[in-house]
């Protein structure tokens, strides 16, 4: 059984400011679009007025990036009740967060930084999705991150991780493809294996972006998730692979830096849309 | 319910802050035990997210003194004052009081001040909707009433006093106006709203900074006349008052005459 | 009401009066500085919005530490600042020290 997204399973876009109003002129179909809940959580203004607009149009996915969900700290309540506000007034398909920490001490990073994968930091953060949830009131998806580091406290696999926090609080999961590669290619993994070992009955979306590769201390490569480029190849192709066991699934393009004008972002969508186009068609062609 | 020890979580925290502390207990790599160059990629995330942040929001600043010096001081400043806040867009509010005190930034005095105008810019960019007051709503008030309304202002409405022509160098730098020899080096009040939905800036006449501040405070339309005319003799209450209506700054008035009777 | 009162409420009338028209006047020019840009239906985005992003990754360059003393700092600005002609002069514009 398919976690129960209600964004339609075809390809969005993360949306960027500058493209809204090209995106307004040709409403042009789409898939869905996803913003970064933090963006709107000013009291009014344009960032508001765009959003509702993008709400009335097109199915809509808030996708937090500062809630510190993974930190060993309590929640930040305050923040908690802003997303509740903007999921109330939004009412958006899909509501994300991430398997990081972004906060402590009363700083914030405005970085998703990793966790080690412990049975204490198990306990922790599926205490976190479970107050969220409340809070907010509706079922979330928890994203797999990009990591540059690892910790050797870390007991748990990550796909092992991710899976009992969704057992354990029944929320879904984001299937982030180009942080599977990153990481793969970060921590010297298969991310082929990782693919198949992720619990993809529980993935409410996916996410494929752009990253850059440079080398590490050792001079090894070193991927980093940087949404500044176009989705590869390689993480194209394992997207296929994952859509291909799973299904069609609703598929975000996120390009957040040096974003290129909306013919070619919409572009990068439209090649995301073909690939779920070929996976449903075979699908339906061997279950006939 | 603490269930995790948070001294590595705080271990991390401090040293992504402090690139002279040792790695974190427990940091690895599978390519090497001590994996600097890795952990430096989040450093450098947290700093050039924040450089960042202070680039977008102060693009007319960082044009007058150039992008190396620019950077060079919102690293200073990010490292001072990193954010409390996860709302982005409030970061940096700071800053402007930051670069009227930093040394090397001495020979630009009105620095500070552009610095002041584009922070509040984008508070008015992001501060509550509310309708405009229409003019028509004060077309039936008594004579005699005048002088005891009180104004409710637009809450975006913000005002920068400067001791330099601060309008004209932002508006230079900010991509409003051509760069031109600024003859006229006078000391300026800039006026910053957003009645709809686009940011307005605007030089403020004579007397008008008392006027808008006095109105703001809740005084009655007659105490901050008086107020603006003892501070300017040029004040003019007519052109002051189109600002106040036309200029979409007042979103409610109260008329406490009618209210009494 | 004070008897130093400088406006009178008929001088007020008069302000409010002349005001009113000439907001009914189009293209009024009594505004001061005509700002740019008109009301649009959904806004603008403006230049200097801080965005949130996930995956804002950057290279490991340039995290040396921050070394900040202001008797070794090096930078000097170096931007508009040098065509910007104040009384003091362009270029050099420390305010003269009485």
């Amino acid at each position: 059984m398919r976690f129960p997204s209600m964004l339609p399973a075809s390809a969005g876009v993360g949306f960027k400011p500058q493209h809204f109003a090209a995106i307004a002129a040709a409403r042009q179909p789409l898939g869905f679009f996803e913003v970064h809940a933090e963006n709107y959580m000013g009291a009014g203004g344009t960032p508001h007025a765009q959003l509702g607009f993008l709400r009335e149009h097109y199915a809509l996915s808030i996708h937090g990036v500062a809630l510190s969900i993974g930190s060993s700290e309590p929640l930040d309540r305050d923040h908690l009740a802003r997303l509740r506000q903007l999921c109330d007034r939004y009412q958006p398909e899909s509501f994300s967060e991430h398997l990081a920490w972004s906060s402590h001490g009363g700083i914030f990073f405005n970085d998703l930084l990793p966790l080690p994968y412990t049975q204490a930091s198990l306990a922790s953060i599926i205490a976190h999705v479970d107050e969220a949830q409340n809070a907010l009131g509706r079922r979330m998806l928890l994203e797999n991150p990009a990591t540059y580091v690892r910790f050797a406290q870390s007991e748990i696999a990550e796909t092992a991780f991710l899976r009992e926090i969704a057992r354990a609080t029944g929320c879904g999961l984001l299937l982030d493809v180009n942080n599977v590669f990153v990481s793969a290619r970060n921590h010297g993994f298969d991310a082929s294996a990782y693919i198949a070992d992720f619990p993809l009955d529980l993935v409410g979306e996916i996410h494929l972006a752009g990253h850059f590769e440079t080398v590490d201390d050792a001079g090894a490569p070193l991927c980093i998730d940087a949404h500044g480029s176009p989705v590869i190849d390689d993480v194209l192709a394992l997207f296929d692979d994952v859509v291909a066991r799973a299904g069609p699934l609703p598929t975000l393009i996120e390009w957040d830096n040096d974003a290129p004008d909306w013919p070619a972002l919409r572009g990068q969508a439209l090649v995301a849309q073909g690939r779920l186009d070929r996976a449903g068609a075979l699908r339906a062609r061997s279950a006939a | 319910m603490p269930t995790r020890s948070p001294t590595l979580e705080g271990e991390f925290a401090r040293a992504l802050r402090d690139p002279d502390l040792p790695l974190p207990g427990g940091v690895i790599a599978h390519t090497s035990l001590r994996p600097q160059k890795r952990f430096a990629v989040y450093r450098n995330n947290v700093m050039v997210g924040l450089i960042g942040a202070l680039e977008a929001r102060f693009p007319a600043t960082k044009r007058i003194v150039g992008a190396d010096f620019f950077t060079a001081s919102a690293r200073i400043f990010a490292s001072a004052h990193p954010p409390h806040s996860p709302l982005m867009m409030t970061y940096g509010d700071a800053f402007p009081d930051f670069l009227a005190t930093f040394e090397p930034a001495a020979e630009l005095p009105y620095l500070a001040d552009v610095a002041r105008l584009e922070a509040a810019r984008t508070r008015a960019y992001h501060a509550a909707d509310a309708r405009p007051l229409e003019p028509a709503a004060l077309a039936g008030v008594e004579p005699e009433a005048l002088a005891g309304l009180r104004f409710v202002l637009h809450p975006s409405v913000e005002i920068v006093a400067s001791a330099f022509p601060v309008v004209a160098i932002w508006a230079m730098n900010g991509g409003e106006s051509e760069f031109a020899e600024l003859t006229d080096w006078r000391g300026e009040d800039a006026l910053i709203s957003r009645p709809m939905l686009d940011v307005e800036v605007r030089r403020m006449p004579a007397g008008a900074r008392t006027f808008l501040q006095a109105l703001g405070a809740g005084q009655p339309l007659g105490a901050a006349a008086e107020a603006a005319l003892a501070s300017s003799p040029e004040f003019d209450l007519t052109i002051n008052l189109a600002a106040l209506l036309g200029g979409g700054l007042a979103i409610a008035v109260i008329n406490e005459a009618l209210e009494d009777s | 009401m004070s008897t130093k009162t400088e406006i009178t409420a008929v001088s007020l009338a008069g302000a409010f009066a002349a005001a009113l028209t000439l907001l009914a006047t189009p293209a009024s020019a009594a505004m001061g500085d005509e700002p740019a840009g008109k009301e649009k239906c959904y806004g603008v985005s403006l230049k200097g919005q801080n965005d949130c992003a996930a995956g804002g990754g950057t290279s490991c360059a340039g995290s040396s530490k921050v070394d900040y003393d202001g008797s070794i700092w090096k930078f000097v600005p170096k931007g508009t600042c040098e065509t910007i002609k104040t009384p003091h002069g362009v270029g050099s514009l420390k305010p003269i020290k009485s």
